[in-house]
């Protein structure tokens, strides 16, 4: 058992957080479900958008979980929570088979068992005896699976397994279809599985110490975000057509562009902060 | 390494109902895999085998952390999860190259892929301290190492835990590598098995077009299970460890316990995958 050494003041509670994440990201995946019925491939971004708000929400898990010392370092929790949302994301995937309706919130509820027993062993079999991780975990491990389900969806305009397993190669101009040139086959995937992981374990990894503010560490995590999606607008080249493409890159860049100056702002506001070397804030908690 | 400064988690003992719930798990996860689909039910065997040798070797490495980047403690300086994963992916690439070659090459090849990152890895780190920071090895936790009988006491500096990479850590590291390789290509081997058995028959695929997606499924999972399990033993090691002398090399059975109820489950998922 540790003291919980420090969490920045003010910024949202995180229960509203995890509400706006959840629901903002299930609701983007949804709306990549509109490439399908509307027969195109230009909602394709809104994986990307989903994958964004799940990070954000991700990120302040990561730092209620690495408040308490775990003794590893913050980046081992997003480890973890893409090594098991990974699993539960294309498990969700193959839930298109029944109704392709069902793969988001499919995508939710397996990885959230799946984190819960994660949880429960990190938490009581290791003995770490920290009174959020189960949570905590669990919660990583859905914000993985909708991070690595929304940057697909993104990639491949579609969530669905038989959808994400079929690609097309062109040879001499006739399309042949192959299992090879697809999402899951090309080992895209690993790809994503990497921008998604990297994007949730830099940003409070980044910005911890005492002088972590709310808002600069939610912005880098926008900002690391957008910056793995402008990485996969530029994959989806290979599944999407030009239009969708363009559009997600345009998107992606804009995004980033915006949330990448914002972060700088702050990080200036926060830096000018600490002129003239003030002894370090103590910051809810005692140890 | 934790830079948020804190004293690490982690109490010592087993918590005994914790882990009879752990082996619940398992069982559970093994009787619904026999249920729904026999065929899966030695390969899930063999993932959970698996994520145990992962979870028993990643213990064996040394791992320093930010205080052995400062010359402050013996080690590997980077944290449990980043290095169990440099071993155990070099170690799961070299086995499924060698996939092909039967299980017993392929673990075999997986084993010395391992085993090879983690001994260049620990030379190049040796190389590193001794030539470029100027640091001589001696182990913080022993005052002579088990294996050449050296003795370390007048090599620590003061005010530090040691420093550099002794033998036995050395020796630790490359037995680490080798279990961890081994365990992460026995998953990927297992359920590259279930893959190609089943996915022709459930999906209605051709055997050749099939196998780039089997290798794909296998290694994703492969990769995710591998993760979880060498976080889970980062977490019970809480934070540094120095290789096979350290006391904290003790705790592997709550570690054995956690990995082996995480693969299960997750193996699980992986393995409804084709049954749905």
């Amino acid at each position: 058992m540790t003291v919980k050494i420090e969490a920045s003041e003010g910024g949202m509670d995180h229960n509203v957080m995890l509400g706006i994440g959840l629901v903002g990201a299930l609701v983007c995946i949804y709306l990549v479900y509109l490439n399908t019925l509307m027969s195109t491939e230009v909602f394709a971004f809104f994986g990307g958008l989903a994958a964004i708000i799940a990070l954000w929400w991700g990120t302040d898990s990561i730092k209620n979980l690495c408040s308490y010392g775990l003794g590893t370092g913050v980046p081992s929790a997003g480890m973890i929570a893409l090594g098991s949302g990974v699993v539960a994301m294309l498990f969700a995937t193959k839930l298109a088979g029944i109704s392709p309706l069902l793969v988001p919130v499919g995508c939710v509820v397996v990885a959230a068992i799946l984190g819960a027993i994660l949880g429960f062993i990190s938490d009581k079999v290791l003995n770490m005896n920290i009174p959020v991780m189960t949570r905590m975990i669990a919660e990583l491990t859905v914000v993985g699976s909708l991070t690595t389900l929304g940057f697909t969806a993104m990639v491949a305009g579609t969530f669905s397994f038989g959808d994400l397993i079929t690609g097309a190669t062109s040879v001499f101009g006739v399309e042949i279809a192959s299992y090879a040139s697809s999402v899951i086959g090309g080992c895209v995937l690993a790809t994503i599985f990497m921008l998604g992981a990297i994007a949730i374990q830099h940003p409070f990894n980044a910005c911890l110490g005492p002088n972590e503010s709310w808002d600069r560490t939610q912005m880098c995590a926008i900002e690391c975000g957008a910056l793995s999606m402008i990485v996969i607008a530029i994959m989806s080249l290979a599944f999407l057509s030009l239009p969708a493409v363009v559009i997600s890159f345009v998107i992606s860049i804009i995004l980033w562009g915006w949330s990448y100056s914002e972060l700088i702002k702050l990080s200036k506001r926060d830096a000018f902060a600490w002129l003239d070397s003030q002894p370090i804030r103590e910051v809810g908690g005692e140890q | 390494m934790s830079a948020l400064g804190g004293g690490s988690a982690g109490g010592e003992g087993i918590n005994p109902a914790a882990s009879v719930i752990a082996l619940v798990i398992v069982l559970a996860s093994v009787g619904i895999a026999y249920v729904v689909y026999p065929a899966a039910l030695i390969p899930l065997i063999g993932v959970i085998v698996g994520g145990v040798l992962i979870s028993f070797g990643v213990h064996f490495v040394p791992v320093g952390g930010a205080p052995a980047a400062m010359g402050q403690a013996p080690g590997i300086a980077t944290g449990v999860a980043m290095l169990a994963a440099g071993g155990g992916l070099a170690g799961l690439f070299g086995g499924a190259w060698a996939a092909e070659m039967g299980i017993w090459v392929a673990l075999g090849a997986g084993a010395m892929g391992g085993g090879l990152l983690m001994a260049i890895t620990c030379l190049m780190v040796n190389v590193v301290y001794v030539y470029a920071m100027g640091i001589p090895a001696a182990s913080g936790k022993v005052d002579k190492d088990p294996i050449t009988g050296d003795t370390y006491e007048g090599y620590r500096s003061q005010g530090t835990e040691g420093h550099g990479l002794p033998f036995i850590s050395y020796v630790g590291g490359v037995i680490g590598g080798i279990l961890a390789g081994a365990g992460g290509t026995l998953i990927y081997l297992e359920l590259l098995s279930v893959y190609q058995e089943a996915l022709p028959s459930f999906l209605g695929m051709t055997p050749e077009g099939m196998q780039t997606l089997a290798v794909s499924l296998a290694g994703i999972f492969a990769v995710g299970m591998f993760l979880v399990a060498a976080v889970l033993t980062a977490y019970n090691i809480t934070g540094t460890i120095e290789g096979p002398h350290d006391p904290k090399f003790k705790r592997w059975p709550r570690a054995v316990i956690g990995s082996s109820a995480a693969c299960a489950a997750c193996g699980l998922v992986a393995i409804l995958l084709v049954v749905i």
